[in-house]
């Protein structure tokens, strides 16, 4: 490894301060043994069919930062249309329009606004692309599934006792749009503003003009399957079994299955987690305060955001973004 | 040599040899390198210079190259004529060079014009050649050929170097062609609209800057609606913005629907040249250095008056002779009553003097300028240059007496520096890192001028790469011979041929630089060194060295080319800012889902075929191998989450259930690789996003950078899809040591007759119910152990290992680069994407860096200006130069080199130059104590190389562990590595705040051991 001293300098000081101050649902892991060794954790972000996960981007430094950007890799499997099975992720950002003045934080904080906007037009998993364009309500269960199977651990990373810097702090609206548009494939920034609003799933807004017959098919009938599969694994180990029961009670009712995958990990961490919208306990009562629309638990935000207007589910999406 | 002549041109005609000419093919092109195996080229003055040109043009192959030169070979020759040995002195010039020169290309003859003793050049023996050179040739005679090659249609260069001076004056002729003016590929891109009307406004796709100047043309395709501009005549623009140019009068044409790309046009441009008698008269002047504005004029009064003196005197001015210096300002003056008297002086004063880095800096140029003339390529100099380096010189100046000639081999360089600066270069001793191109030209260089010859001098040179066909095409002092010796050694073989004094002073190594070759370049090694010069070839092995020479205090020139382009560097400790402390941005990489799935120019494919090769012909290999080899790494590999069930599927495959035991089983698997790269996975891909799908906001999805694709039909009749079984089928064989097959028909029945299975699009949903399924985090087992349990044990198949292929692009039997061609341009095919030739898809795929002889003997010469400056120590910044230079434009710019900058601690300034140094393995409160008590700074992290050895995060308990321990313990205790025995010290960082908590930066550390 031989980044350069100043580099070297510079990391540091970032990882320092991201451990010091560190940005709402993002931590970072780091190794005494090697410094470079960094592992950022984004807190799915509430609202969205990543809620209840956490997701590690690995970073690899070269010499040539920071005039290149590290190779980031996303090491927690998840369903989303801009990252790929192998855990490349799409964005700009790590790319094309790297700047040598972004660093670790500005890269997690875009892969977190990714888990918000997911952008179908620069897809690197093309059938979440195509679920995400067509049937949004089967990409949001079939997100979640991945995300309560791959991304939910019973006990949240230990990185997270420490509590964030407050929101408003960290960035102002107007960076949070230029980073909302970051996801790429040279296609338009104008991400689906209709299908990626609508994150609390709400199936009626949601949408898009449907094409192909597959996202006409009742939702119902495309979750029977996973259900029994998932469950015959589950028996198999000693994982979670519970993860059926709200599959089958209703593929839409979203919210409680995240608690059904929850309520397998110890209680007190069920309790923390239950009366806040996010399991961010402190750090998140002030995004509470100003949240009235997004409600107490995750199974009446279903509910609600199914039948809220599309007023509503742009607020949400501002809020969501301000929680950034 | 004459008798072999013939066949040797037939072989010219009949093929460029893309092996030896590869790197240089991707600077000039194939339709350059043509012409100048069309083209005859004349050098007359076979001194230094002469050499120097010649050399280049013969490696860069033309069709022959003649030279002349009467004069008996002296002893001042051999200061910078590196083709002429000391048993040489007494010869004639041409003839003693003759033999090396020829040497260097089996594919350009070189000849000998003859000519009795004392012989000059005369109009008649100049007949028949496209090029001639004149070298160091008097003012009378380049008019008297000059007069004839203008009146002649010859393409005529004189050029002269005297000491630190250089002149160059082109003639090309009155109507000459420049094809290609800038050299860089050709501008395009995609836009987005284009306006009917007297001037069509063009608007470019999602802000993409053209690029383009006013006077540019440009041409279309793939335009609907204003289909008259597909496939236009160039249309001239005017820029409008960065995103927007108009093309005139488009209001007759159709109504603009959507797509389309513009792909510049480079039209020839026409240069109508001055003889040499009127240009003398009006001068156009070509810049080499801005802050040296009015010294092309005082140097083109000197140039003549000098020689004027010559003709007169029948010799040049005395070095550092005021009286003959003063005849020639007199001489000057009448030319031009401005001319500066002290450059005038200084040219008089060094006229003798013959420098081979000023040879080389001006050869390369020149040589440049000669495969110009032949090849109507790149733009030439317009249409004197004067060039010189007057900072070289030592700042204690010599005096006339310490510039006598001694009957030495240096003479022509001691009458510019004179004989104690002689000395100084004799006893400096530097490190060269890498013995390529840069290296060689720089030995050669190195030895020219004595470096290290003298009884402390040392040279020490590494490499560890071995010589390659390509690299003979500019590494000039390797032959087909020495293919596959190491590099350093056969150039100190070379070089100490040239100038004997060198035997025994160079060291070669192979080992590379860097951390893990710190116990050979140890302390005592740098401790040993003057200085550094860096002769690399990549960014991190730079750094690596900046670093050291930082580290060790050592000046570090650093030198780089990229065809036509060249740079130089000059790092002085506690004078400069080093090399790592700016850097270039490095070349933008493409987002991912461009390369899988949205590719719209060829490097995507190429890109994306690159992958496909390592994916199907190296890492499944190494991966069954590892399984076999490696005891637990099955259990390893499957520690990983996400792609564990991947792994196990594909070791079963190459390992069990597609493990082909015939070749012709290698071809099956090669078709079913054409189907499922170029047919399912397309129709998979339209499936999930069809070709009339929208996006939310209601556009067709596949529009703009996003080219719909189409799947591809196999046709064995079709040579690009037989181009991929082929080469697939072989590397595949190669995997499992199978022997290949040469008959087509073969290849061609077997495809045939493959029984493709029906493909079906996998539905989204269903997809996710059948195929994905995910396997639980805390198991990872599930399916991937029903899997696991179908792998044949390792011990069952002990000793068995499949053979990964080592990609190897200048291999062309090999199928690597057919294999990425043929696989690039069927995706090309799927997108309709213009496809790519194997030359242009080897460069991509390969990285391959064009590069160019001229260049590297340019850059070479400015890197050995700058060490004549480091050899006396200098101490002033503007003294120092930085260099950029670009032959094909041509341009010459100059910069002094940035100043370190200063930070401050306390009262303390300090730059990357300085460092606290602590000895005796202290503890690290030892540390701790001593910034609190002499600078008030508090340590709040501490760390060497990786290891992070302490930081205010620690906590109370590891704090105190760690502080009372010693250093050495201390970085064993958080490495969990034992120290190696060689390591001598530690280089450490420490993050400091002061008395108000504020981060403050210091040094780095030194805690010796």
């Amino acid at each position: 490894m031989s980044v350069n001293q100043a580099a070297m300098r510079r990391i540091v000081r970032e990882v320092t301060n991201l451990k010091k101050n560190p940005p709402e649902g993002i931590r970072v892991q780091t190794s005494e043994e090697n410094i470079y060794d960094i592992t950022g954790i984004i807190e799915g972000p509430e609202g969205t069919p990543y809620a209840g996960g956490y997701f590690r981007v690995k970073f690899r430094f070269t010499e040539e930062f920071p005039a290149a950007p590290p190779r980031c890799t996303l090491i927690t499997k998840i369903f989303h249309p801009n990252v790929s099975s192998s855990g490349e992720i799409c964005v700009n950002t790590l790319k094309k329009d790297w700047k040598s003045t972004y660093g670790i934080e500005h890269i997690l904080v875009t892969v977190k606004c990714l888990l918000i906007y997911p952008n179908p037009e620069s897809a690197l998993d093309e059938e979440a692309g195509k679920l995400l364009l067509e049937n949004y309500e089967s990409y949001c269960s079939r997100a979640k599934l991945i995300t309560s199977v791959h991304a939910t651990p019973r006990v949240r990373p230990v990185e997270f006792d420490t509590p964030s810097v407050s929101s408003s702090k960290s960035t102002t609206p107007e960076s949070k749009s230029t980073l909302a548009s970051e996801a790429s494939g040279s296609g338009s920034a104008s991400i689906t503003a209709v299908s990626t609003s609508t994150s609390i799933t709400s199936p009626a807004v949601s949408k898009p003009p449907s094409k192909t017959s597959s996202s006409s098919l009742p939702s119902t009938a495309s979750f029977t399957l996973p259900i029994v599969t998932t469950s015959t694994r589950k028996s198999a180990s000693p994982a979670p079994t519970t993860v059926s029961i709200p599959l089958t009670s209703s593929p839409k009712n979203l919210g409680v299955e995240k608690d059904g995958s929850n309520g397998t990990g110890p209680v007190s961490i069920n309790k923390d987690r239950h009366p806040s919208p996010s399991p961010l306990g402190t750090a998140d009562s002030n995004v509470a305060s100003t949240k009235p629309v997004v409600p107490a638990t995750g199974a009446k935000a279903v509910k609600r955001a199914a039948t809220g207007a599309a007023s509503t589910v742009a607020e949400k999406r501002k809020k969501a973004l301000k929680r950034l | 040599m004459s008798s072999n002549l013939g066949t040797k041109m037939d072989i010219d005609e009949a093929a460029i040899d893309e092996g030896l000419y590869s790197r240089q093919l991707y600077v000039l092109g194939h339709e350059a390198m043509k012409r100048m195996a069309a083209s005859n080229v004349l050098i007359v003055g076979l001194q230094g210079l002469g050499v120097e040109i010649a050399k280049d043009i013969v490696l860069a192959g033309v069709k022959s190259v003649t030279i002349y030169d009467t004069e008996p070979v002296t002893i001042q020759d051999l200061s910078s004529q590196f083709f002429l040995r000391q048993e040489d002195v007494g010869k004639s010039r041409a003839e003693a060079t003759l033999p090396r020169l020829s040497e260097l290309n089996a594919y350009v003859p070189v000849r000998n014009l003859g000519g009795a003793p004392g012989q000059e050049i005369s109009v008649d023996l100049v007949s028949g050649f496209q090029v001639v050179v004149l070298c160091n040739a008097p003012l009378a005679k380049q008019l008297e050929i000059n007069d004839w090659t203008h009146a002649n249609g010859v393409h005529f260069i004189a050029t002269e170097t005297r000491g630190l001076f250089g002149s160059v004056f082109n003639d090309f002729g009155e109507k000459f062609t420049c094809v290609d003016p800038n050299g860089e590929q050709p501008l395009t891109g995609m836009i987005v609209s284009v306006e009917k009307d007297k001037e069509g406004l063009v608007t470019c796709l999602d802000e993409t800057r053209h690029g383009l100047e006013d006077g540019d043309f440009v041409t279309f395709s793939e335009v609907q609606g204003m289909t008259e501009l597909n496939g236009c005549e160039p249309r001239k623009i005017t820029v409008k913005g960065p995103y927007t140019f108009t093309i005139g009068d488009t209001s007759g044409f159709g109504d603009y629907k959507t797509g389309g790309i513009f792909t510049q046009v480079k039209m020839p441009k026409i240069i109508n040249f001055k003889s040499l008698r009127e240009s003398l008269q009006s001068p156009e002047f070509f810049i080499t250095d801005f802050a040296k504005f009015d010294r092309p004029g005082a140097l083109h009064a000197g140039f003549q008056a000098l020689s004027e003196y010559r003709s007169q005197h029948k010799r040049f001015p005395r070095p550092r002779n005021s009286e003959d210096a003063a005849a020639v300002v007199t001489l000057a003056k009448k030319i031009d009553t401005d001319a500066d008297d002290k450059v005038i002086t200084e040219l008089a004063y060094q006229a003798t003097g013959d420098l081979s880095p000023m040879n080389a800096v001006i050869g390369g140029f020149v040589a440049q300028e000669v495969l110009k003339a032949c090849s109507s390529k790149f733009h030439p100099m317009l249409q004197h240059m004067y060039f010189d380096s007057l900072e070289s010189l030592p700042d204690q100046l010599p005096s006339e007496s310490d510039c006598q000639p001694t009957g030495s081999r240096y003479d022509a360089q001691i009458a510019v520096f004179g004989k104690g600066f002689q000395s100084k270069i004799a006893d400096h001793r530097q490190f060269l890192v890498g013995s390529g191109a840069i290296g060689c030209e720089m030995l050669k260089n190195w030895s020219m001028m004595g470096l290290a010859t003298g009884p402390k001098g040392a040279i020490q040179v590494t490499d560890l790469d071995t010589i390659e066909k390509s690299n003979l095409n500019r590494q000039f002092l390797f032959r087909a011979k020495d293919l596959g010796k190491f590099k350093a050694e056969v150039a100190a073989v070379a070089v100490s041929d040239m100038n004997p004094e060198l035997s025994g002073k160079i060291t070669t190594r192979q080992e590379a630089v860097g951390p893990n070759s710190e116990d050979v370049y140890d302390e005592a090694f740098f401790n040993n060194l003057d200085g550094v010069t860096n002769a690399l070839d990549n960014v991190k092995a730079r750094l690596y060295m900046d670093q050291r020479c930082v580290f060790y205090e050592k000046p570090l020139v650093d030198s780089g080319t990229l065809g036509t382009k060249g740079n130089v560097q000059v790092v002085i400790p506690h004078l400069t800012e080093s090399y790592g402390s700016s850097q270039d941005p490095p070349e933008k990489e493409t987002p991912s889902c461009t390369i899988k799935n949205f590719p719209n120019a060829i490097q995507h494919t190429i890109e994306w075929a690159r992958t496909s090769f390592d994916d199907l012909f190296i890492k499944p290999a190494q991966a069954v191998n590892s399984y076999l080899s490696e005891p637990n790494y099955l259990e390893n590999t499957l520690k990983y989450s996400g792609q564990q069930k991947e792994q196990v599927e594909q070791l079963l495959s190459y390992l069990v259930t597609n493990k082909p035991l015939t070749f012709e089983e290698c071809i099956v698997w090669a078709r079913l690789q054409f189907e499922e790269k170029y047919n399912n996975d397309i129709r998979q891909l339209l499936y999930s996003l069809p070709k009339d799908g929208v996006t939310s906001t209601g556009q067709p999805f596949w529009s703009g950078p996003k080219r719909a694709p189409d799947p591809v039909t196999f046709n064995s009749n079709d040579p690009l899809h037989l181009a991929f079984i082929v080469s697939a089928a072989n590397l595949h064989a190669f995997n499992y040591g199978l022997k290949g097959e040469t008959d087509m028909n073969v290849y061609r029945k077997i495809a045939d007759s493959v029984i493709v299975p029906e493909f079906t699009p996998k539905s989204g949903v269903k997809v996710q119910i059948n195929d994905n399924d995910p396997a639980p985090q805390n198991n990872a087992g599930g399916d991937a152990s029903e899997l696991v349990s179908q792998l044949p044990a390792p011990s069952s198949l002990a000793g068995y290992r499949l053979n990964p292929v080592e990609f190897e692009k200048d291999d062309d039997t090999n199928h690597h680069i057919d294999f990425i061609t043929a696989a690039s341009n069927l995706r090309a095919t799927n997108y309709n994407i213009t496809p790519a030739d194997r030359h242009t898809t080897k460069q991509i795929a390969g990285k391959i860096i064009p590069a160019i002889a001229t260049t590297t003997s340019l850059v070479t010469g400015l890197v050995c200006l700058e060490l004549y400056k480091i050899i006396d120590g200098k101490k002033k910044l503007e003294i120092y130069k930085n260099g950029f230079v670009n032959l094909a434009l041509p341009f010459f710019g100059f910069s002094e080199p940035i100043a370190a900058q200063k930070q401050k601690y306390g009262d303390t300034e300090w730059t990357l130059w300085d460092r606290f140094e602590f000895k005796n393995d202290p503890t690290l409160q030892d540390i701790v104590n001593y910034f609190q008590t002499q600078h008030k700074l508090e340590i709040t992290m501490v760390s060497q190389g990786v290891s992070m050895l302490w930081s205010a995060f620690v906590g109370k308990k590891k704090s105190e562990e760690r502080l009372p321990m010693k250093f050495s313990k201390l970085v064993e205790h958080v490495s969990k590595k034992p120290i190696p025995p060689h390591v001598k010290y530690f280089i450490v960082e420490v993050m400091v705040s002061d008395e108000d908590g504020e981060d403050v930066e210091v040094p780095f550390i030194v805690v010796r051991i």
